[in-house]
C-alpha cells in the first residue's frame, strides 16, 4: 500500500474552542444541551475530530455537525439517531468488529462509551453552529489554485537599473528591504556562467576571446541565441526534465531489468528542447502522443516515443498480487504526473483525502480511471512485462521484408533440394517399400546432396540470427474505457462509489473537460492541463526553468505548490512570467532569453563591500540581490574533466546499453555488467536504478525513482576521494596535461596559462604562474627518489598540476 | 504520542537543525563570522556526521547485522517442528496464503536432527554446530513476519521498511540518528553487498542527505580479500606527490575563497580534502589483518577454506566495530543461489551453513571476550524463512508469513525465545513481531524512538517504520 497513509495515527490535542454557541431555536432542552456539552462536544474533539474534523476527514468523515454525521463518511452513516446498535460509531467504539475500532490508538473509557450510547439513543441532539469552522489545510482558495494573473509591475526609485519589467519586481522588493544589488558580473564571468547553465560545458578559450572581442551592443544576446542554437542546450536542459520525468535505462526496485528502448524517449526529450518543441506539445505528446494525428512515420514515431514518459517508472515486478500491481502502476504514473507538471502530491489521495491538500479520493480515482483506461503493460503475471508500442519505419520494415523475403527464398532452396534428394532415393527403391518418414529418407541420400543441404541449413540458421530487430519504444496504448472504484484505504479488495473520470474539483475550475466514452481521457486530460487557463500547469514550469538558472526558485519547493510547499516569494513575478511564457506559445527558449538577459541573472556573486548589508538582511538571497556561487551537478563536473583535455564524443543520442532489452542488470552474482568508460557526454551514460554509476552518486545525482526539479549539494569526503584516487580522473587528468604539453606551446609559463584559460577561463596571475613553477619542481623533486627519468618526471609533475587544477574548487564552482 | 504537521519537534532531527548544523547548508552567518578568524577556521568544521545524542537511554552504540542473502529456512535452523516431522508427506492441515511466490506440494520434514544447547535450552540443529555454543547469549525471534513473498520486495522491506518505494536504509536512519564517533571512518558500512534485489537502494540514503549513504566495501561478486572502499587509495601516486596535491590545492582553494567571499560550501570542500587523506590512511589499518593473531583468526575458522571468506568479514566488521562504526552489514551471499533452497534443501542449506557457522560462533565469542558484545547489537537473518511444504520434491518456497532472526548483546534478552510459528512452521503465531516492529525495537536498543527518528522531505516527516511499528519491550533485557 502506498506509504504516505495517516492512518493509524491518531491525534490527541487539547480542548479547543469550538464553534460558536448554540441558537436558542435548535429544538434542543436544556437538558439535552447541558448534557451534549458536557459530555459529548468535548468527546468528540478530544477522542475524533483531529481526524474526522474541519482539517482532516479520514474516510470522508466529519464528527462536527449534525448533517455530516448523519451523512457519514465511506462506510455510511455514522449514527442511525435513536438507534445505538445500528450505528457505525457505537461499533467503532466498542471495538467489536474486526476491522473499525476507534479511536485506533486508544480505547474510549467505559464511562465515555455509555455517553456516546446515550447520547445516540436520545436522537443525537447536536445544537446548530454558524457553520462548519474554517480548515486550515486543504484549503481551496490557495494561491497556487487561484487563476494567474496579469501584474502591474512596480514603480522603483532606480530606475536605470532594470533591463525589463522582469527586473522591476526583483528591485522593488530589494528596495523595500534596502538592499542595493551587487554590480554587474563582469563579461568572463557572465561567459562562464551562461555556458555552464545552458551547455553544461565549460566555454573553450576560443569562445571566451570571441566574446570578450565582441564590442558590439548585441554582444550578450549574440551568445545566449549561440547557446541556445548549440546541440549542448538540449543535453543539458533535457537532463533537467529527465530529472522530472525520473527517466532511467532499468527498472530497479525488485528486478533490475533493462529499459533496453528507454533511450529513444531520453533522445526525444533532447531533441524536443533544441527543436524548442512548445512545452503544451511537449506535455501533450508525453500523455497522449499515441493519440493524436500524424502526417509522416517520422512524426509518428515521436509521438509514439513520447508516451514513455508514462512508462519508465519503476515497477514490482514480481509482485505477486496481480491486482496491486496494476494499482501500483497507476498509482506511480498519477503520483509523477502531479508532481511533474501540477507540482502536486496526488499519490497521497490513493488511501485517503490528501492531508494537506484539497485533493479527495475521489479525486484520485477520477484520475486513476484514466490511467486504467490506458495500457503501459503487456502482462501483470511475475515476472510482469511492459508494453511498447512498435514504431513506423519505412526503412526498418522494408530491411524486414528484405530478410523475410531472403529466409523464404533460402527455404525454397531446401525444399527444392529435399525435393531432388527424396526422388533419388525413391528411385532406387523398390516400390511401395518407401521409408515412412523424412528423416529415413534424408539418411538415405546421396553424400553430396546431403553435403548441400547441410550447407544450405547451416546458412538458413545463420540467417535467421541476424534477424532485424523491428523498433519499438517504451509507452502508452488505448485500453477498454473503464471508471475505477474508489479503493478504501487503498485496498483493492474493498472499493466504495466508482468515480467516472474526472480531474481533481479544486482545478478543474471553468475548465471542467468532456471525457470521451471511447477514449481513456489522456487527451483531455493534456488538454485541461495546457489550457491558458490552468492555474499550476504554466507557473510550475515557468518556476523549474528559473531554479536552474537562479539556483533556487520563485517557489521553492520546485516539486510542490501545495499547502505544505513554500509560498513564491514573488507573486507577481511568477504570474507574470508564466502569463508571458503563454503568450509566447510556451516557447522555453523564448524564456530563457528573458531570464538571462535581465539584470539579475547578470549580478556578480561578489558582494564586494556589501554596503547594504545584504548577508545579515537577507542571508538566504530570497530577494535575488546578488548571483550565487553554485557548484557544478555531476553530469557537467564529469563532461568538463574530460571536456578539459578536449576529449569529449560530442554525438549525438543512441543507446550505450551493453545489456539487452529486458535483460537483467544483476543476476544473484552481483557482477556489475555496466560500462561508464565512455567518452560520450554524461546524458548518454546509463542510468541504472539501484546502481547508478558511482561517481554520479557521489555528486548528488537524483534518485531516478521519483521526480525531482532540484538537486541538493552535499559535500562528503568519499567526492574527494574520487578526485584524488579514480581512474577517471587520472584518465582526464592525463588527457588534460597531453594537451597543455603540446607542440604548439613553447614554455613553461605559456602551459600554465593555457592551462588556467582552459580549465577556469581566465589567465593566471603573475602569483600563479610562480606557484605553479615551483609546484612543478617540487613534485619532479619528489619523483626523482622513484625510477622515473627526468623526462617522466616532467611528465608526472605536469600530470600532478593539471590534477590539482581540475581538483580545485574553481574548477566545478560558477559564480 | 502526538504529532502534528505544524510541530517543529525540537529533537535533533528537524530539517532545519540539520541543515543550520551541516557544512552544507547555508547557515552562512555563523560561518562567516568563524571564517574570520582564520585560525579557529580549521577546527570549526561542522559535519553532519558529528556525533548525536541518543534521544533515549541506549543500550546499544552500533549494530552489527549479518544478512543471509536468499532466505535461511527457520524449520531446518532453530525453529524445530514435531508435527511436520510426523506428519511428512501429507498435506498442510490448513489454508496457504492468499499471494504465494511458487506453489508448493504437502509438508517436507527436517533432514537435520535438532538438539537442545544451553541452560536456556534451545533448539539448534545440525547446521549450525558451533553457533550452538553461544545460544545463551541469543534472543530468538521465532515469529517475525511480513516481508514480501519475493526476493526484491523482501530484501528492500527487511533493509529500508518499504517494499515499493526508494527509501533511506536502516543504517542510513541510524547514522543520521546517531552520528559516528569516528570521523575518520565511514558511518556505515556493508562488507560485500548483494548488488541485486534492490541493490544500492538497501544502503541508500534516498532523501535523506548522502553523508548517511552505506559505503560498500567490495560486493557479492567479489572474495572480500580483495573487497575494498571504491577510491580509497592509488597505486600510481607516491604518498609524499599526493601530500604535495593536497597542499597546493589547499593553497588554491584558499585563495580563490579569499576572492570569492566566504561560502560554507567552498569552506566543507576543502575540508573533505583532509577528511578524505585521514580516511585513506585509517581504512587499511581496518582490512591490514596482521595484527591478529593465529587464535583469532582460527576462531573466525579463517585457517579453513570454507569459512576463509566469510570469517574475515566477519573479523573485519569486529574491526570496524572496535573503531566506533555504527552500522557494519556483512552478508553472506553464496555465489550461485545463496540461502534460496528451492530444490537440493539437504546441500544447498549444508554448504551455506558450514561456511558461516564457525565464524559467527567466532564473532560472538571475540566480541564477548573483548567486551564488546554489551554494546554492540549483532542481528543475524534472511529476508524471509521458507515453506514446511515441499517445493518440487526436495526444496522449501519463500516464506515471509512467519520466520526466525535472532539478536545478541546490545540489550537484548539473552537466551530469550520469543514468540512462535504455527504448529508446522508456516505461519507466525503467538506474539507476532512484524519486520517493522522489529526495526522500532533495533532503534530503541540504540536510544533512538522511531516515532521520534523523522525526516522532513516534500513535504512530510518520513520515518524507518513508516506509520507502523510497536517496539517490542519483551526483547530487551
Amino acid at each position: 500500500m502506498r506509504s504516505v497513509c495517516w492512518i493509524g495515527f491518531f491525534y490527541i490535542v487539547s480542548s479547543t474552542v469550538f464553534l460558536t454557541n448554540a441558537s436558542a431555536d435548535d429544538g434542543l432542552t436544556s437538558e439535552q444541551l447541558r448534557f451534549f456539552e458536557a459530555s459529548i462536544r468535548p468527546l468528540l474533539v478530544e477522542k475524533c475530530q483531529t481526524c474526522h474534523g474541519p482539517d482532516k476527514q479520514w474516510g470522508a468523515l466529519r464528527l462536527d455537525t449534525r448533517d455530516a454525521i448523519l451523512k457519514g463518511g465511506e462506510t455510511g452513516p455514522a449514527i442511525v439517531p435513536g438507534k445505538p446498535e445500528e450505528s457505525l460509531i457505537v461499533k467503532a467504539i466498542r471495538r467489536t468488529g474486526d476491522e473499525l475500532k476507534m479511536p485506533p490508538k486508544e480505547a474510549l473509557s467505559e464511562r465515555q462509551i455509555a455517553d456516546l450510547v446515550r447520547w445516540v439513543e436520545m436522537g443525537a441532539p447536536f445544537p446548530h453552529t454558524a457553520g462548519p469552522s474554517k480548515p486550515k489545510h486543504r484549503d481551496p482558495d490557495h494561491w497556487s489554485f487561484r487563476p494567474v494573473i496579469q501584474p502591474t509591475v512596480p514603480q522603483t526609485q532606480n530606475t536605470a537599473w532594470a533591463s525589463g519589467p522582469w527586473d522591476q519586481f526583483i528591485l522593488a522588493k530589494l528596495e523595500q528591504a534596502n538592499i542595493v544589488p551587487t554590480d554587474r558580473a563582469n563579461p568572463r564571468t557572465l561567459m562562464r556562467r551562461a555556458t555552464f547553465d545552458l551547455t553544461g560545458l565549460p566555454p573553450t578559450p576560443d569562445e571566451i576571446v570571441e566574446f570578450l572581442v565582441d564590442d558590439r551592443p548585441d554582444a550578450y544576446a549574440r551568445l545566449i541565441d549561440r547557446l541556445l542554437a548549440s546541440p549542448s542546450y538540449g543535453e543539458r536542459w533535457g537532463r533537467h526534465w529527465l530529472d522530472v520525468a525520473r527517466y532511467a535505462d532499468s527498472n530497479g526496485l525488485d528486478e533490475n531489468v533493462a529499459h533496453g528502448n528507454a533511450w529513444r524517449y531520453r533522445d526525444y526529450v533532447v531533441s524536443s528542447l533544441n527543436q524548442d518543441l512548445p512545452y503544451d506539445e511537449f506535455l501533450t505528446e508525453q500523455l497522449a502522443g499515441d493519440l493524436l494525428s500524424a502526417s509522416d512515420d517520422e512524426t509518428r514515431s515521436r509521438h509514439l516515443i513520447a508516451t514513455g514518459f508514462l512508462a519508465i517508472g519503476p515497477k514490482v515486478l514480481a509482485e505477486v498480487d496481480e491486482t496491486k500491481m496494476q494499482m501500483d502502476i497507476i498509482d506511480e504514473q498519477i503520483d509523477t504526473v502531479g508532481r511533474a507538471m501540477l507540482g502536486l502530491t496526488l499519490g497521497c489521495a490513493r488511501c485517503h483525502d490528501h492531508k494537506f491538500d484539497p485533493i479527495d479520493t475521489s479525486d484520485y480515482y477520477g484520475l486513476a480511471g484514466i490511467f486504467k483506461s490506458t495500457r503501459t503493460m503487456e502482462h501483470f503475471k511475475k515476472v510482469a512485462r511492459w508494453y511498447e508500442n512498435p514504431l513506423p519505419s519505412v526503412e526498418a520494415q522494408s530491411r524486414k521484408a528484405s530478410y523475410d523475403s531472403h529466409v523464404a527464398q533460402l527455404k525454397d532452396v531446401i525444399k527444392g533440394v529435399v525435393e531432388k534428394g527424396d526422388a533419388s532415393v525413391k528411385s532406387t527403391l523398390p516400390a511401395g517399400d518407401a521409408p515412412a518418414t523424412s528423416a529415413q529418407l534424408e539418411s538415405k541420400y546421396p553424400d553430396e546432396i546431403k553435403t548441400q543441404l547441410k550447407r544450405l541449413r547451416d546458412e538458413l540458421v545463420q540467417l535467421e540470427r541476424t534477424a532485424p530487430e523491428m523498433p519499438s519504444a517504451m509507452g502508452a496504448t488505448e485500453d477498454a474505457v473503464v471508471d475505477v472504484a474508489i479503493h478504501i484505504r487503498g485496498n483493492p479488495l474493498k472499493l466504495g462509489d466508482v468515480v467516472p473520470r474526472r480531474v481533481p474539483h479544486v482545478l478543474s475550475g471553468q475548465s471542467e473537460p468532456k471525457f470521451d466514452s471511447h477514449q481513456s481521457g489522456r487527451i483531455e486530460l493534456a488538454r485541461w492541463l495546457t489550457d491558458p487557463n490552468h492555474p499550476l500547469t504554466s507557473r510550475v514550469f515557468v518556476n523549474r526553468v528559473w531554479r536552474w538558472h537562479f539556483g533556487k526558485g520563485l517557489v521553492r519547493s520546485i516539486d510542490n505548490f501545495g499547502l505544505l510547499g513554500e509560498q513564491p516569494t514573488h507573486p507577481e513575478l511568477l504570474d507574470g512570467l508564466a502569463r508571458k511564457f503563454m503568450r509566447q506559445r510556451w516557447s522555453i527558449k523564448r524564456l530563457h532569453r528573458q531570464l538571462m538577459e535581465s539584470s539579475t541573472y547578470q549580478l556578480d556573486s561578489d558582494l564586494g563591500k556589501d554596503t547594504s548589508n545584504q548577508m545579515e538582511t537577507d542571508p538566504e538571497n530570497r530577494l535575488f540581490g546578488r548571483a550565487e556561487l553554485h557548484r557544478l551537478e555531476a553530469e557537467a563536473i564529469r563532461d568538463s574533466l574530460i571536456a578539459v583535455g578536449d576529449s569529449l564524443d560530442r554525438t549525438l543520442g543512441q543507446s550505450l546499453l551493453t545489456v539487452k532489452n529486458r535483460a537483467y542488470f544483476f543476476d544473484h552474482t552481483s557482477k556489475d555488467l555496466t560500462d561508464y568508460r565512455s567518452s560520450r557526454r554524461s546524458i548518454y551514460l546509463p542510468v541504472v536504478r539501484n546502481n547508478v554509476y558511482d561517481v554520479f552518486q557521489l555528486l548528488d545525482y537524483p534518485d531516478a525513482a521519483v521526480p525531482n526539479g532540484d538537486r541538493p549539494t552535499t559535500t562528503i569526503a568519499p567526492q574527494a576521494l574520487m578526485m584524488m584516487n579514480s581512474e577517471f580522473v587520472e584518465q582526464c587528468t592525463a588527457n588534460f596535461a597531453a594537451l597543455i604539453w603540446n607542440d604548439q606551446v613553447k614554455t613553461d609559463n605559456e602551459r600554465i596559462e593555457l592551462a588556467y584559460l582552459r580549465a577556469y577561463g581566465r589567465q593566471p596571475t603573475a602569483h600563479e604562474v610562480a606557484a605553479s613553477r615551483a609546484y612543478l619542481n617540487d613534485v619532479a623533486r619528489a619523483f626523482s627518489s622513484t625510477q622515473a627519468s627526468p623526462e617522466q618526471q616532467q611528465k608526472l609533475s605536469w600530470n600532478s598540476l593539471c590534477h590539482v587544477i581540475v581538483s580545485s574548487n574553481e574548477f566545478i564552482y560558477v559564480k | 504520542m502526538t504529532h502534528d504537521e505544524n510541530i517543529n519537534l525540537p529533537t535533533p532531527f528537524s530539517r532545519r537543525r540539520m541543515l543550520q548544523g551541516s557544512a552544507v547548508g547555508f547557515g552562512s552567518l555563523a560561518l562567516a563570522s568563524m571564517l574570520a578568524d582564520e585560525s579557529r577556521a580549521d577546527s570549526a568544521r561542522i559535519d553532519p556526521l558529528d556525533p548525536k545524542l541518543p534521544q533515549l537511554v541506549a543500550k546499544a552504540k552500533r549494530v552489527i547485522f549479518l544478512f543471509m542473502k536468499g532466505g535461511p529456512s527457520h524449520l531446518d535452523t532453530f525453529d524445530p517442528k514435531p508435527l511436520l516431522d510426523r506428519d511428512d508427506g501429507k498435506p498442510l492441515p490448513f489454508a496457504k496464503p492468499r499471494v504465494q511466490f511458487a506453489p508448493t506440494g504437502n509438508l517436507l520434514k527436517s533432514p537435520w536432527k535438532f538438539r537442545q544447547y544451553g541452560e536456556s535450552g534451545a533448539f539448534v540443529s545440525e547446521l549450525f554446530p558451533h553457533l550452538a555454543r553461544y545460544v545463551d547469549d541469543i534472543c530468538f525471534v521465532h515469529s517475525v513476519h511480513g516481508t514480501n513473498p519475493a526476493h526484491g520486495g523482501a530484501v528492500l522491506k527487511l533493509h529500508t521498511g518499504s517494499d515499493s518505494f526508494v527509501r533511506p536504509s536502516i543504517g542510513s536512519w541510524v547514522s543520521y540518528g546517531l552520528g559516528t564517533d569516528n570521523a575518520n571512518l565511514p558511518a556505515f558500512v556493508t562488507i560485500c553487498p548483494t548488488l541485486a534485489h534492490g541493490g544500492i537502494n538497501n544502503w541508500g540514503s534516498a532523501f535523506l542527505p548522502a553523508a548517511y549513504q552505506g559505503t560498500p566495501i567490495g560486493n557479492a561478486s567479489i572474495p572480500s580479500d580483495q573487497a575494498k572502499i571504491r577510491y580509497i587509495s592509488n597505486s600510481n601516486l607516491p604518498k609524499a606527490v599526493q601530500r604535495l596535491e593536497l597542499e597546493r590545492l589547499k593553497a588554491m582553494n584558499r585563495e580563490h575563497q579569499a576572492a570569492s567571499g566566504p561560502d560554507p560550501s567552498l569552506e566543507a570542500r576543502i575540508n573533505s580534502f583532509e577528511l578524505a587523506f585521514r580516511m585513506q590512511t585509517a581504512m587499511p589499518l581496518v582490512e591490514d589483518l596482521s595484527d591478529e593473531s593465529a587464535a583469532t583468526r582460527q576462531l573466525y575458522g579463517m585457517d579453513d577454506p570454507i569459512n576463509a571468506n566469510f570469517g574475515r568479514m566477519c573479523l573485519m566488521a569486529r574491526r570496524f566495530a572496535e573503531r566506533g562504526v555504527r552500522f557494519i552489514q556483512v552478508t553472506h551471499s553464496d555465489s550461485k543461489v545463496q540461502w534460496d533452497q528451492h530444490s537440493d534443501l539437504k546441500n544447498g542449506h549444508e554448504k551455506n551453513a558450514r561456511e558461516v557457522d564457525k565464524p559467527i560462533a567466532g564473532l560472538l565469542c571475540d566480541l564477548k571476550s573483548r567486551g564488546l558484545l554489551e554494546d554492540t547489537l549483532v542481528w543475524w537473518g534472511g529476508e524471509f524463512g521458507r515453506t514446511p511444504t515441499v517445493e518440487g520434491t526436495n526444496g522449501r518456497d519463500h516464506n515471509p508469513e512467519g520466520f526466525t532472526m535472532w539478536l545478541a548483546g546490545g540489550g537484548a534478552k539473552p537466551g530469550l525465545h520469543y514468540g512462535t510459528t504455527d504448529d508446522y512452521g508456516f505461519y507466525a503465531a503467538e506474539d507476532k513481531v512484524h519486520i517493522h516492529d522489529l526495526h522500532a525495537s533495533i532503534l530503541h536498543l540504540l536510544g533512538l524512538d522511531h516515532e521520534r527518528l523523522t525526516y522532513r522531505y516534500a513535504g512530510r516527516d518520513f520515518r524507518l517504520t513508516d506509520v507502523e511499528g510497536n517496539v517490542v519491550h519483551k526483547l530487551f533485557a
